[in-house]
């Protein structure tokens, strides 16, 4: 399982991109100096779910500084509304107005826009519109949102069902009338949101004269955004440029096109001023999109070995107000991949998805993150009922290197996974037997201890055939261009947006191995829809096997016409015996390879300034495109282990021990990948532990601060081993498979099981996160009553 | 609200500004100053992207008002590099791979130059404790920590007993 030979992919570079953060040049949308720039501020509704009945802007417009207040009336005049009606089963159409006119649906909902000369004056005339409100029931609470009777979150719709999926495969009731056993689980999944250290933020530049806007905004999807803004504004995508600076994280919560920032854009048009926005920090936590909030249930038949024969899976999910994606394109990934590494052909699943007065949910780091949980946590539980060793039961059922190429009762196709490989690496590091001899003595001693796994399959990179299997409207294809100008300088693009993830060096290093150049003489240029070519963005975990395939692809069209100069040059038939090495050409002398005294820059000379010394019928320049559409589904595996100490007498846990065995293919960077492992970690057992989006029953959002909605800091985190495996897949370019998002399904799974193994002796189970100290310590006092029983 | 004629002392130099008594050193550094290193989060004193140096001891500039700061020597990002060349801490987050969105890493850079000046050699515990005054949404931590630790083995001097 080693890395295939390659000579710049899986070099440990640090990154291109670290000096100009370390020093503070940066440039971050509010860096983005641009004279004469107006403010806006919004006014947001202070109600879950409210009738508006008038709008008093009097007092406002007179404050100092105002040149502007708009509502959604102002708004729908100038801008198209928002519709949301894939052609997909079981999905209800919606739309939304593009600031609200009659009616606000959630506690932050943007109401009406001020504009002043500068931030401090929008916020004070802010402060004085005046708005009348008529309270309405709120639905806070998915489990009643279907009730008869509830409330309406969209009127327009006959329930606050707006996605419903199913599908059966095989003969699960077969099965379950037939098995040793059904086993049930039930897993809770709360709100959470994204928290991107730097907030949400737009600057739109109007050009009366050329009739072009100028859209600075940090995103994930540069291409996909500027076919949106274009549309909603009715201009044409020749009359907008979506410019994405450095990014300080998206996670998810920086790709779709917010109300806000069409507002932001529409008033530059009709002022014929640049105006800006900045989103404050309580504006994040409780009006941009948030995320997970899952409640599902599995019914498991097994036989009196643990061996799975049948499965069904309920999935009921919050979707909050507003369908800024289509209802089904989170919680149904999660049905579709499920059984992940286990095996088993009868399934069905159930999948409703239920509007509530809450923020529209997005897809946020792992949207699919519930999957690993519930698949672990159900065979956890098949092995607790049945009284067997959850690891015996993990083995009996696990796909094994002999039942590849594995077709999920999905349709879903396990190629060059190693799922058995990383859970014995991982249990074999973890010293599984010592462990449960620590966990003896440990209780004895009334310590609780708790070991945890969890093996993820992670589905990587979406390919254009998952979408239309999946019921999820859009394309899994990459674009890219490589330009080697005259003097051998080599400039590339492609369609990503970057968030922090290393791009400038990870897929350096890809173009570098397709073209044969040293990465740091590659420069990447990304998030500029006038220079980039249109692609499908950051989202997933798509990066490398999208994007970094596309440039490797798009790199060896480059390096062959390179050397198909390079042949002609050195009057050879063709370029069979060359290659190109750190920017040299070589050429093959016997078993060797010798230096031609050719170099890309002499080439690129030639391409541009002596094309009649090209190969006959060769067009002049070095200039490449390329698309690339990967597979269906590309996954990568890993098996995360984690040891803790809970404290029976306060709920506190300790992680005494984490560790990763993942196998993501062929590796880019090691560097960033080391990192987003680390980073996708935390936010697992970040969000799993403590972050919550606390809505109360009349849906008010009590967690708009950062010292309310809680992320990890260093001193709750581990330290972080990883041991890395590398199978490429056969079916990408250079192997490449793709990652970051595993490290979210694993750890909220991992931390699930460890605190389940340490909270056994007390005969309960803890279902639902976050898993709190008053959670826990809850726990641990209802079942002393059991314990004492059976002690 | 009428503006107020102010000189602050940052990174060595004078700047004088007119700012109204409410606006914060983090806006008026980043606008009227165009020191734009040094970033915001949450306006509310958590995150700590904002930390800067006042008088030599980390601050949160979104917590201080910029009329407050006059007679105190204000120390930002952008003054870390002396000459362009990293300083011990930033070269081995780099090397560590220390930092990936990049916009928690001012705050953290200005935290530890001044606590590293103070505790040459902290353990990783003080170090987490420390650190836990800045959220960082990607790394997850470890290789911060793992920078910090490295930097300060190279200020004590890689570990050889000084002469």
């Amino acid at each position: 399982m080693s890395q295939p030979e390659f000579r710049y992919i899986g070099q440990h570079l640090p990154r291109k991109e670290d000096r100009r953060f370390l020093i503070g040049a940066g440039r971050y949308i509010d860096d983005i100096e641009v004279p004469g720039a107006l403010h806006a501020c919004f006014v947001r509704s202070p109600h879950a779910h409210a009738r508006i009945l008038s709008i008093d802007l009097e007092a406002a417009r007179a404050m100092p500084g105002v040149v502007a207040i708009v509502t959604g009336q102002d708004l729908a005049l100038w801008t198209t509304r928002h519709r949301m009606a894939p052609p997909i089963d079981g999905i209800q159409a919606v739309e939304m107005d593009s600031l609200p006119i009659e009616r606000v649906r959630f506690h932050g909902d943007p109401v009406a826009c001020v504009v002043a000369t500068d931030r401090y004056l929008a916020e004070d005339a802010a402060e004085q519109v005046f708005v009348d409100y008529e309270a309405l029931q709120a639905v806070t609470d998915m489990r009643h949102a279907l009730d008869p009777g509830a409330p309406l979150v969209d009127e327009t719709l006959a329930s606050n069902l707006v996605s419903h999926q199913h599908q059966a495969i095989g003969d699960v009731d077969a099965r379950l009338r037939d098995a040793h056993r059904v086993v049930e689980s039930v897993f809770s999944q709360h709100r959470q949101t994204h928290v991107p250290i730097e907030t949400r933020g737009c600057i739109a530049i109007w050009d009366e004269g050329r009739e072009h806007l100028t859209f600075h905004i940090g995103c994930q999807v540069p291409h996909p955004y500027r076919t949106a803004l274009a549309g909603r504004l009715r201009l044409s995508e020749s009359q907008v440029t979506v410019i994405s600076p450095d990014v300080g994280g998206g996670f998810g919560q920086k790709i779709t096109l917010y109300r806000e920032e069409l507002a932001v854009a529409a008033l530059a048009r009709e002022l014929r001023r640049p105006v800006r926005w900045r989103e404050d920090r309580m504006e994040n936590l409780s009006a941009s999109t948030q995320a997970r909030e899952d409640l599902c249930r599995t019914r498991a038949a097994v036989d009196a070995n643990g061996r799975l024969l049948g499965l069904e899976l309920e999935i009921l999910e919050d979707f909050g107000a507003y369908c800024f994606y289509p209802g089904n394109y989170l919680a149904r990934v999660v049905a579709m991949i499920l059984t992940g590494p286990y095996k088993v052909q009868d399934y069905r699943f159930d999948v409703k998805v239920v509007l509530t007065n809450k923020v529209g949910n997005a897809p946020m780091r792992a949207p699919m993150a519930i999957t690993s949980w519930v698949m672990e946590g159900t065979m956890e539980a098949i092995a607790r009922e049945l009284g067997l060793d959850a690891m015996d039961v993990r083995r009996l059922n696990m796909i094994e290197a002999a039942d590849l190429p594995y077709t999920m009762a999905t349709g879903e196709v396990l190629r060059d996974v190693t799922p058995r490989e990383t859970f014995e690496a991982a249990l074999a590091a973890i010293d599984y037997a010592a462990f449960r001899e620590r966990q003896r003595v440990a209780l004895a001693q009334g310590r609780l201890l708790g070991l945890g796994l969890c093996t993820v399959v992670e589905s990587t990179t979406y390919g254009s055939a998952f979408y239309k299997s999946a019921g999820i409207a859009g394309s899994g294809h990459e674009a890219a261009w490589l330009r080697i100008e005259p003097s051998g300088a080599v400039n590339v693009s492609v369609g990503l947006g970057a968030t922090g993830q290393g791009y400038e060096t990870a897929l350096s290093q890809a173009v570098a191995e397709g073209l044969g150049i040293e990465p740091s003489s590659i420069r990447l240029h990304l998030g500029h829809t006038d220079i980039a070519p249109y692609g499908m963005g950051s989202r997933g975990a798509r990066g490398g096997t999208a994007g970094g395939g596309v440039l490797y692809l798009c790199a060896l069209d480059a390096r062959a016409k390179v050397l198909a100069i390079a042949a002609r040059k050195l009057g050879l038939a063709d370029a069979s015996g060359l290659r190109m090495v750190d920017g040299r050409v070589e050429r093959a002398a016997g078993t060797d390879w010798a230096d031609s005294g050719l170099t890309l820059a002499d080439l690129a000379r030639i391409a541009y300034l002596d094309p009649l010394a090209l190969p006959e019928g060769m067009a002049p320049g070095l200039d490449f495109s390329r698309t690339f559409d990967p597979p269906p589904m590309t996954y990568s595996n890993a098996t995360h282990a984690c040891e803790i100490e809970l404290d029976a007498r306060t709920g506190g846990l300790k992680i005494l021990r984490y560790l990763v065995a993942e196998d993501c293919g062929t590796v880019l960077s090691p560097v960033v990948v080391q990192g987003q492992q680390h980073g996708a970690i935390a936010m697992g057992l970040s969000g799993a532990l403590f972050e919550e989006v606390i809505y109360d029953a009349s849906g008010q959002n009590l967690t708009g601060l950062l010292a309310d909605y809680l992320v990890a800091t260093a001193t709750e985190l581990p330290d972080f081993e990883i041991i890395p495996m590398h199978t490429p897949s056969q079916f990408t370019p250079a192997g490449i498979k793709g990652m970051a998002e595993g490290g979210v399904m694993g750890a909220i799974g991992v931390i699930s099981n460890a605190i389940n193994d340490a909270l056994r002796p007390y005969g309960v189970v803890a279902d639902r996160q976050p898993f709190t100290p008053m959670y826990l310590r809850s726990l641990l006092r209802g079942g002393e009553a059991a314990k004492e029983n059976s002690t | 609200m009428d503006r107020q004629a102010i000189r602050l002392h940052i990174n060595g130099r004078d700047f004088d500004i007119e700012v109204a008594p409410r606006k914060l050193l983090s806006d008026a550094l980043r606008e009227d100053c165009r020191l734009t290193g040094t970033h915001v989060g949450c306006e509310h004193g958590v995150c700590g992207a904002c930390t800067v140096l006042v008088d030599g001891r980390p601050t949160r500039a979104c917590l201080t008002f910029a009329v407050q700061m006059e007679g105190h020597q204000i120390t930002t990002i952008e003054a870390v590099a002396e000459g362009g060349e990293l300083s011990q801490l930033q070269q081995a987050l780099h090397e560590e791979h220390g930092l990936q969105c990049g916009f928690c890493t001012p705050g953290i850079v200005m935290t530890f130059e001044a606590y590293l000046s103070e505790h040459p050699d902290p353990s990783d515990d003080e170090i987490r404790d420390v650190l836990s005054g800045n959220l960082c949404r990607c790394t997850g931590y470890h290789n911060i920590v793992a920078a910090i630790r490295k930097a300060a083995k190279r200020m004590r001097g890689d570990g050889h007993v000084a002469a």
